[in-house]
């Protein structure tokens, strides 16, 4: 073969990789996430301001008089209009620095890494351990739609829904902390340090998060599966062909059901988030919904929206990882005009 | 629910049993409190996220906007020129020079001079002396935190005398002033040298001091790592090799903790129920601290409806605080009549001509003055929630509309600066009146959170602020809270303090001994607390 | 009751089923409704008949009464209130809150979703987008705007929930519309001319309801433990005005010392939650058999 045809070869490659609409997704997706994230942060931004009380009186404590306050409020440079306050913190935003606390004076970007490391670790156990627990339980319930195996998972599955997360956490320290001594009650072990400590120290915050997200993937999915096989043609063929009915469910039905559940799983994350909070605090875990929290409370835009940042940007790559996921389970929408 | 009590006790017992045989008998060696202390191990200590867990802004008493709440944190790192310490049952609290060698009122309490320990050293080598007392203090007072000491100067009034001599001249008689030291910043006393070299921002992350403790990582508002100061002045001292802080949501989540052995100390248990639980757990040792501040419903007597007396008389003739003790707090908590309360100083079970609950009374003076509409407002914890609802109730039965809502501190502020409150549950009062959160910050005209506005008042508070012997202190506090009573401003209510609760084996002077509340949590020693269950 | 005798031509249209399994069906609805219909009974209208006491404002001395005392069969809580009471009076706010945020949901996303489904292109990029901002953005950071600007009320917890609710509805009743596309039905309302709004009431509507059903099911009890969870932030139903979320939340406070403050509301919530699912699995399987 000569080089030249070989050449022509790899150009082919390439053009056909480049002309495939699951590329052109990503990229078209890729793009999108800039406007979605600039969305995101001015709309914080706007939000923030709406809230009554402002860094400076955070920062001076409640003894300040009116003028130490007007003061503080032109060192941090409040009193300029907010759009100002915007721009100016975008342009550091782009090039990687997310400011400087108002509050504690200590830059943000380091604190955020730490911290995501904790949050991100926790949000994906809750989500991922949760959808691995979910699927399984749904495909043997509408196995036998009401059977046995299918009420006893819906009694399961609405209690997890009925205990709220932070009930859920106390009672697991409960037993597997205090009762049990098994699990720490409180901290967290980074995952350098070890593996088996980093796992026991947030086996039970992560289930505490994802019983109720176990509880929704699995009846979503019972009910979606049990709609396939019953009324979908695809399925008739097949069992008139005498193919398994395990089988159909499995490779058929879950394939078209799949992509229902994670357009589910992909918008948990504004829940997951609120509920991160309550649990970082209850077992101590220094997370990124804390920082949040505590930017919040002392209004410190510059923390809140680098926190809204990271958020958000992990949002919009779990949701187009989820599109993708979609696109490759289901053809009929790879060829959509998306 | 008796039953259920039981078998949660049973549940308890069993798994305290458990925990016990995973330590391989170590907690059989839990001595009788009041061992003799050993040196080595560590602590973990919890604190509320909502309170003493939060320092959003360093700990640097300069900077240090929550500097109230974190007294522990700034104990452990700075030591302290004055420690408030107490007789174990907590009687015969005084104010005990630390790094101050001592100390002496001038001037008929215009001038007070505070002696150093000599040869003493931060822990990065450099001295401890008058030089950087008075660089400390001066910093200090360019604070706007509630810790700052409330002290009127005269002009250049801290100077050094000496090497080891720090003078301070006050504009006016200010004999309290030595009681402000254990809850205000001016006690913190921080490196210059390392203050320098690092800058401010650095600083109040890893600030350096002359403690008992140095600091190793501070994630702020979670954890504060800190191990033993080899150069500490105390020879033996402190006990422990490390001392963790770590902050946490609640008191349940608290519990659960120490109990399961994740720490050994948790300060301010404020959640009732779990202070029975935990008083029945012979795992814990639970010590309630002698109260010194009596909650107060501050009522805004520049706005209707309580610019009028009689809309005063009728809260004061509605409100059934022995009732709220008995039922809400099974008669644990005494309640006062006035600012002062049993732990602190200058206290009087009672005022004369204090008027008591009368629900006849009250309603007949509601109906005079055509009914009370108003909102009654307080800072969101369990307790004052608690207090909050029940006044709601009792006011209603006398025929007054309230509201109740409770706010961040943030959100408190603002509503005070608004002036448009009408009726605030707060504390009021500390160990001595005239510190920290004391009187004046609820009653002084000048004050931000007072409801009132009256000369005649203002007078009397400084003048007891101002005088040096106790016993015409005394006579002075006693008439303010008469003139308070005799007036209607502000009925007082029940004395609440947290308690402290350290797991079996761990001691320490305020910690399992009791000294009296400083603003809410008392002042633990850290450099005495030893933990024997290693 | 109502909900059994609006459908009974469904049951004839159907494939004759045996007498037994038609049976089983029809309870299988009937048991569930009659749960909620009983529950709502019982909240919006037991307070009224029963003899129980006011929900707030309970004598201090009762407080902490321990289930089963006489008078409070529940017991009190720590201000003194019954529990029963509580529970009831709360019913009212967390049924309304559960069922308001579903209904805005479902309407409001619903809607888009299946509009940006069936549109396709622009437009469906547009919307999408714009709800991919709403998801992307931390709910909480909005909620405490929300609840610290207007202040904590039920109006301010049902606009913070619906924040979430909305995307969520959009993305699932926009998946289910985009395979509803291609069947051979869709294709032939288009041929025909129909406006777009025709198409979506008279043929995507009942054909992704039985999707949205489920998912709204499974919110009911999501939207009341969050609520609570809105309260243990500070910022759910203001206290001592009871909801289910919020007494959840206040019991937790002193679980293991009092677990009947937490359980009763709970297993409340647990009863309520079961049943809308077990009516919603019913309803879908009926649905969907058609």
């Amino acid at each position: 073969m000569t080089a030249i045809a070989q050449e022509r070869g790899y150009r082919s490659t390439w053009a056909r990789v480049l002309r495939s609409p699951a590329l052109r997704l990503v990229v078209k997706r890729l793009l999108l996430a800039i406007p979605i994230t600039l969305g995101v942060t001015i709309l914080t931004f706007w939000v923030i301001s709406l809230i009554p009380g402002n860094p400076a009186q955070q920062l001076l404590g409640p003894e300040a008089t009116p003028q130490q306050i007007h003061q503080m409020e032109l060192q941090l440079g409040l009193d300029r209009p907010a759009y100002e306050r915007y721009l100016s913190w975008l342009g550091g935003a782009v090039h990687g620095d997310l400011g400087t606390s108002l509050v504690s004076g200590q830059p943000v970007t380091p604190q955020l890494a730490d911290r995501l490391a904790v949050t991100g670790e926790l949000v994906a156990l809750a989500v991922f351990g949760s959808l691995a627990l979910a699927i399984p339980v749904a495909l043997l319930a509408a196995r036998r739609p009401n059977g046995v195996f299918d009420r006893v998972s819906m009694f399961v599955s609405m209690a997890g829904l009925s205990v709220a997360n932070y009930v859920l956490a106390l009672v697991l320290v409960l037993v597997f902390s205090v009762k049990l001594g098994v699990l720490p009650a409180i901290g967290f072990v980074p995952l350098s340090q070890s593996v088996t400590g980093n796992l026991q120290s947030l086996v039970m915050p992560a289930t505490a998060i994802g019983l109720p997200l176990f509880s929704i993937y699995t009846r979503f999915l019972r009910g979606d599966l049990v709609d396939q096989m019953q009324g979908q043609d695809y399925v008739m063929t097949a069992q008139a062909k005498g193919i398994d009915p395990w089988q159909v469910l499995v490779r058929h039905a879950f394939r078209n059901s799949s992509y229902g559940l994670i357009a589910v799983a992909g918008l948990n994350f504004g829940v997951i988030i609120g509920v991160t909070v309550i649990i970082e605090s209850i077992f101590a875990l220094p997370g990124l919904g804390q920082l949040m929290l505590q930017g919040i409370n002392a209004r410190d835009m510059v923390v809140i929206q680098a926190c809204v940042v990271v958020f958000a940007v992990v949002t919009v790559i779990g949701n187009l990882v989820a599109d993708l996921l979609q696109t490759v389970l289901d053809p009929r929408i790879r060829y959509g005009d998306r | 629910m008796r039953t259920n009590i039981k078998l949660m006790a049973a549940l308890m017992a069993a798994l305290l049993g458990a925990v016990a045989c995973s330590q391989q008998g170590s907690s059989t060696g839990a001595s009788p409190a009041g061992g003799s202390p050993q040196r080595g191990g560590q602590v973990t200590v919890l604190e509320d996220a909502a309170f003493a867990g939060g320092w959003p802004t360093g700990l640097d008493p300069a900077t240090n906007a929550t500097g109230g709440a974190n007294l522990s944190q700034m104990q452990a790192i700075y030591g302290g020129l004055f420690l408030l310490t107490a007789n174990p049952d907590g009687s015969g609290a005084k104010i005990t020079p630390n790094q101050a060698q001592s100390y002496e009122i001038a001037d008929g309490g215009k001038t007070l001079r505070i002696k150093l320990r000599p040869g003493l050293k931060f822990s990065d080598g450099t001295p401890f002396d008058a030089k950087a007392v008075v660089t400390n203090f001066k910093r200090d007072m360019t604070s706007t935190c509630t810790c700052k000491p409330i002290w009127i100067l005269a002009k250049d009034g801290i100077a050094q005398e000496g090497d080891d001599t720090v003078v301070l001249r006050f504009a006016q008689p200010t004999g309290a002033a030595i009681d402000n030291f254990p809850i205000a910043n001016v006690n913190w006393i921080v490196s210059p040298t390392a203050l320098q070299q690092m800058g401010e921002d650095k600083f109040r992350v890893n600030p350096v001091g002359a403690g008992p403790f140095k600091v190793v990582s501070n994630r702020l508002s979670s954890e504060l790592v800190l191990q033993r100061n080899p150069n500490y002045f105390k020879p033996g001292l402190p006990y422990l090799d490390r001392l963790t802080f770590k902050s946490i949501g609640g008191d349940q989540a608290a519990y659960q903790a120490l109990l399961a052995g994740q720490a050994q100390a948790y300060e301010g248990l404020t959640t009732v129920p779990l202070l029975d639980q935990a008083t029945k757990n012979d795992r814990l040792t639970v010590t309630s601290q002698p109260p010194t501040s009596p909650y107060v419903i501050q009522l805004n007597t520049s706005i209707p409806p309580f610019n009028n007396e009689k809309a005063r008389e009728a809260i004061y003739y509605a409100t059934d605080f022995d009732a709220i003790a008995k039922g809400l707090f099974k008669g644990k908590y005494p309640v006062s009549q006035s600012f002062t309360a049993p732990g602190g100083l200058f206290y009087h079970q009672q005022v004369p001509g204090y008027r008591t609950y009368d629900l006849a009374k009250a309603k007949q003076l509601v109906q005079e003055i055509g009914g009370i509409n108003i909102t009654l407002g307080t800072l969101g914890a369990y307790v004052a929630r608690q207090v909050n609802t029940a006044l709601q109730t009792q006011w209603r039965q006398a025929g007054i509309n309230v509201k109740i809502e409770d706010y961040q501190l943030n959100t408190l502020v603002q509503k005070f600066n608004s002036k448009k409150w009408t009726a605030m549950l707060q504390t009021a009062g500390a160990w001595d009146p005239a510190a920290g959160v004391g009187v004046a910050f609820r009653f002084n005209s000048n004050s931000p959170f007072t409801g009132v506005k009256d000369p005649k008042l203002d007078a009397l508070l400084n003048q007891a602020a101002g005088e040096v012997d106790p016993a015409k202190r005394d006579a002075l506090y006693m008439q303010s809270g008469k003139y308070i009573s005799d007036k209607a401003y502000a009925p007082f209510g029940l004395a609440f303090a947290p308690a402290n609760l350290a797991t079996k084996g761990v001691s320490g002077p305020g910690l399992t001994t009791k000294i009296p509340s400083l603003a809410v949590n008392n002042g633990i020693i850290w450099d005495q607390v030893w933990n024997s269950a290693k | 009751m109502a909900i059994v005798e609006a459908t009974p031509s469904v049951i004839t249209a159907g494939p004759v089923e045996p007498p037994a399994r038609a049976w089983l069906r029809r309870l299988s609805i009937v048991v569930p409704a009659g749960v909620i219909v009983l529950v709502g009974l019982a909240c919006f209208l037991g307070p009224l008949v029963l003899p129980v006491p006011k929900p707030v404002g309970g004598n201090v001395l009762n407080a902490g009464l321990p289930s089963f005392s006489p008078g409070h069969i529940l017991g009190t809580d720590p201000n003194g209130n019954d529990i029963l009471s509580r529970i009831l009076y709360g019913g009212r706010n967390s049924l309304i809150i559960a069922v308001s945020v579903n209904l805005i949901g479902l309407t409001v996303g619903g809607g888009f979703g299946a509009l940006s489904g069936y549109l396709g292109g622009a437009t469906d990029t547009f919307i999408m987008r714009v709800f991919d901002v709403f998801i992307a953005f931390p709910s909480l950071v909005l909620i405490i705007a929300v609840a610290q600007s207007l202040g904590p009320s039920v109006i301010t917890a049902i606009l913070a929930l619906s924040f979430f609710g909305i995307p969520a509805v959009a993305r699932v009743a926009r998946a289910a519309t985009l395979t509803l596309r291609e069947q051979p039905f869709m294709a032939a309302a288009k041929l025909c001319g129909t406006p777009w709004w025709r198409v979506l009431i008279r043929h995507i509507a009942p054909n992704i309801a039985p999707q949205l059903i489920t998912f709204a099911m499974l919110g009911m009890g999501l939207i009341i433990v969050l609520e609570g969870a809105l309260s243990f932030l500070g910022l759910g139903v203001p206290p001592p005005s009871p909801s289910w979320g919020n007494m959840i939340s206040e019991g937790q406070a002193s679980l293991s010392a009092t677990p009947m403050l937490v359980l009763w509301p709970s297993l409340t919530l647990f009863v309520t939650v079961l049943a809308f699912n077990l009516l919603g699995e019913s309803l879908r399987a009926r649905w969907s058999s058609r």
